[in-house]
């Protein structure tokens, strides 16, 4: 596959790419402004046009450095980005709250994030929080109707790529050419970790998907909802992939989307077989003593 | 297999997830679901030469605490780090989705039903977050379990349970935090980042994972509890963790969100206070955080019996 010109470190870059030409006004979603210049400078938030409708767009700003958080950098998500991004989709929340859920403007995910803050100080206030926040507000906008795409254009790793893009109702991912990159963590800090050689876990990744560390691999486990083949592809996606959400849960079809969508479609690609047959029996086996846990009357 | 009264006096740090099982719902209450009975192994660890486990390391059925359904999962920290793969992930995540339906089931039943007899899910959590021989679909997991987190709000009570040797490490953090309500030991452990990755990636003088001290002092029960991290903090047995969530099992939902951490505008603009203070302080130590919460004998803090440190810890309220 012959690499083509990644987008890393170019989140700012990928807004341009997708919006309506100059149509992205930063730092203003709904009624919330963002003024601080100095508050999660690693999260840009902000409203856009696209295809002629506003939407909220959330980004990484990869050349950002917080002055205040100094494990914070080069697209890394700490507590002030977390907390940011979790504002912007509440505050998109507010704008659209007397809407019908079929007017509720979309979120667009522009996802380069290399994980969130890895510090002690992190450790001692709660990274977990912030990143718990983030996810808490996509889903509960996702539920109430606002259709979220996230669109993979570097790197996606680990509870980053878990609050900034596994809430949306859609994943899309530029191809294994252009670099992306979806996991945990780099196969040679697996191989130390799980004490398996990195020759074996290349070799087994070719056959193996689940912890190797490409779009494609991921999507074979159902975490994908489409590769874009080139840049100038990823406008037209993220504008159809809207549709078809919007045109799911008009449907009632809420279960085909987010999260457990993936699992279904884990389970179509054969990618994630297990899960559904435990979902199965456990289903089974709690009927048959339901009856035992209801209050007795 | 130990008695229901001999688990209860057992150490919750000590006890197996299943025995916590059996333990945090009343005697004769427990019935498994997705048990070793029915080999739901992880179908990718053969390929990588690693030994199954028959439950996959994590245990979940449905108990009863006095009149309420309890939803149980507990995970086991010896297989794996308690850490998650497809097959533990639907396990937990279906769990909770039970929980939900059956909520609906019983309110559409009877809409004046008592909030005491509505389900609620306990969540004894022991993990270091994604399980890295599946780490792809463990992280799908994660973002599932969150989904139903967020589907049980204003619905079901779900709660936090964490005194086990792993502590909860990785995704599970924020999972954890996503709760209404958590429950910890002073031996519970609870974080994103565990001490170990920190040095890893940023070095030992940012954190000297090897120093238990510390790692406590950042990750432990005290700490959390004086930041608000932890709603109870309780005593080490098992009978000690029961009594705690028997007291939040009768609770309506109303009264939860009072308890959470995250979830809505107004507890993110609360969170940010802290990350300000963060910011203006740079704590070099949590007990820093004590200090400045108004704790004149931070020294002591970790070392003064748990009875002595709840009647006179000050928590960090902003």
């Amino acid at each position: 596959m012959e690499m083509q010109e990644t987008m890393m470190g170019r989140g700012r870059d990928a807004i341009d790419m997708i919006v309506d030409a100059d149509s992205f006004k930063e730092g203003t979603v709904g009624a919330k402004t963002f003024d601080d210049p100095e508050f999660g400078p690693g999260a840009v938030v902000g409203t856009a046009g696209l295809d002629g409708k506003d939407v909220t767009i959330i980004a990484s700003d990869a050349m950002a450095f917080n002055e205040k958080f100094p494990v914070v950098y080069a697209g890394i998500i700490g507590m002030e980005e977390g907390y940011k991004m979790a504002q912007a989709v509440y505050a998109s929340m507010a704008a659209d709250a007397d809407k019908s859920a079929a007017e509720k403007r979309a979120l667009v995910l522009i996802v380069d994030t290399p994980g969130n803050g890895p510090g002690k100080v992190e450790e001692i206030i709660g990274m977990n929080k912030a990143t718990g926040a983030y996810q808490l507000a996509l889903a509960e906008a996702r539920l109430k109707g606002h259709p979220i795409v996230a669109m993979v254009i570097g790197r996606a790793i680990s509870g980053a790529f878990l609050c900034h893009g596994l809430q949306a109702d859609h994943i899309l991912s530029l191809d294994a050419q252009f670099g992306t990159m979806i996991h945990v963590m780099p196969i040679t800090s697996i191989s130390r970790i799980i004490k398996k050689d990195i020759e074996t876990l290349e070799e087994l990744s070719k056959g193996n998907p689940v912890f190797a560390a490409g779009p494609r691999f991921f999507s074979a486990l159902g975490g994908v909802n489409e590769l874009v083949g080139s840049i100038e592809g990823m406008r037209p996606a993220i504008i159809k992939h809207i549709a078809e959400i919007r045109a799911l849960k008009a449907a009632g079809e809420e279960d085909k989307l987010g999260p457990w969508g993936r699992g279904l479609l884990g389970e179509e690609v054969k990618g994630r077989v297990a899960r559904p047959k435990v979902i199965a029996k456990m289903n089974e086996e709690f009927a048959a003593v339901a009856e035992k846990y209801a209050p007795s009357r | 297999m130990p008695k229901w009264n001999e688990i209860q006096e057992q150490s919750f740090l000590e006890t197996s997830a299943r025995d916590r099982a059996l333990g945090m719902v009343d005697e004769g209450t427990f019935t498994e679901l997705a048990g070793p009975f029915d080999r739901f192994a992880s179908p990718h660890l053969d390929v990588l030469g690693d030994a199954i486990c028959f439950d996959d390391g994590i245990v979940t059925g449905v108990g009863k605490i006095g009149k309420t359904p309890v939803f149980v999962i507990s995970q086991e920290g010896r297989f794996i780090g308690g850490a998650v793969g497809e097959v533990h992930g639907a396990k937990m995540v279906n769990a909770v989705r039970l929980a939900i339906e059956f909520h609906d089931k019983l309110k559409a039943e009877n809409p004046n039903i008592s909030a005491e007899e509505l389900p609620i899910v306990a969540f004894s959590l022991e993990t270091g977050g994604v399980r890295l021989h599946e780490s792809n679909a463990g992280l799908l997991a994660h973002a599932e379990l969150m989904d139903q987190l967020q589907k049980a709000r204003h619905k079901v009570p779900v709660i936090a349970v964490i005194g086990s040797k792993v502590g909860c490490f990785g995704g599970m953090g924020f999972v954890a935090a996503a709760m209404d309500a958590i429950v910890m030991s002073e031996f519970g452990r609870l974080g994103l980042t565990g001490p170990e990755v920190i040095e890893q990636e940023m070095g030992k003088d940012e954190f000297d994972s090897s120093d238990r001290s510390l790692v406590y002092r950042t990750t432990g029960g005290r700490h959390k509890y004086v930041m608000g991290d932890c709603n109870m903090l309780v005593g080490p047995k098992v009978s000690d963790f029961k009594e705690a969530i028997g007291k939040l099992a009768v609770l309506p939902i109303e009264d939860f969100e009072s308890m959470r951490r995250i979830g809505s505008p107004e507890l993110v603009e609360k969170q940010l206070k802290y990350v300000a203070l963060a910011a203006e302080m740079h704590p070099a130590d949590a007990r820093d955080m004590w200090a400045k919460a108004g704790n004149e004998d931070v020294a002591e803090m970790t070392e003064k019996p748990l009875v002595k440190f709840l009647a006179e810890t000050k928590r960090l309220e902003l």
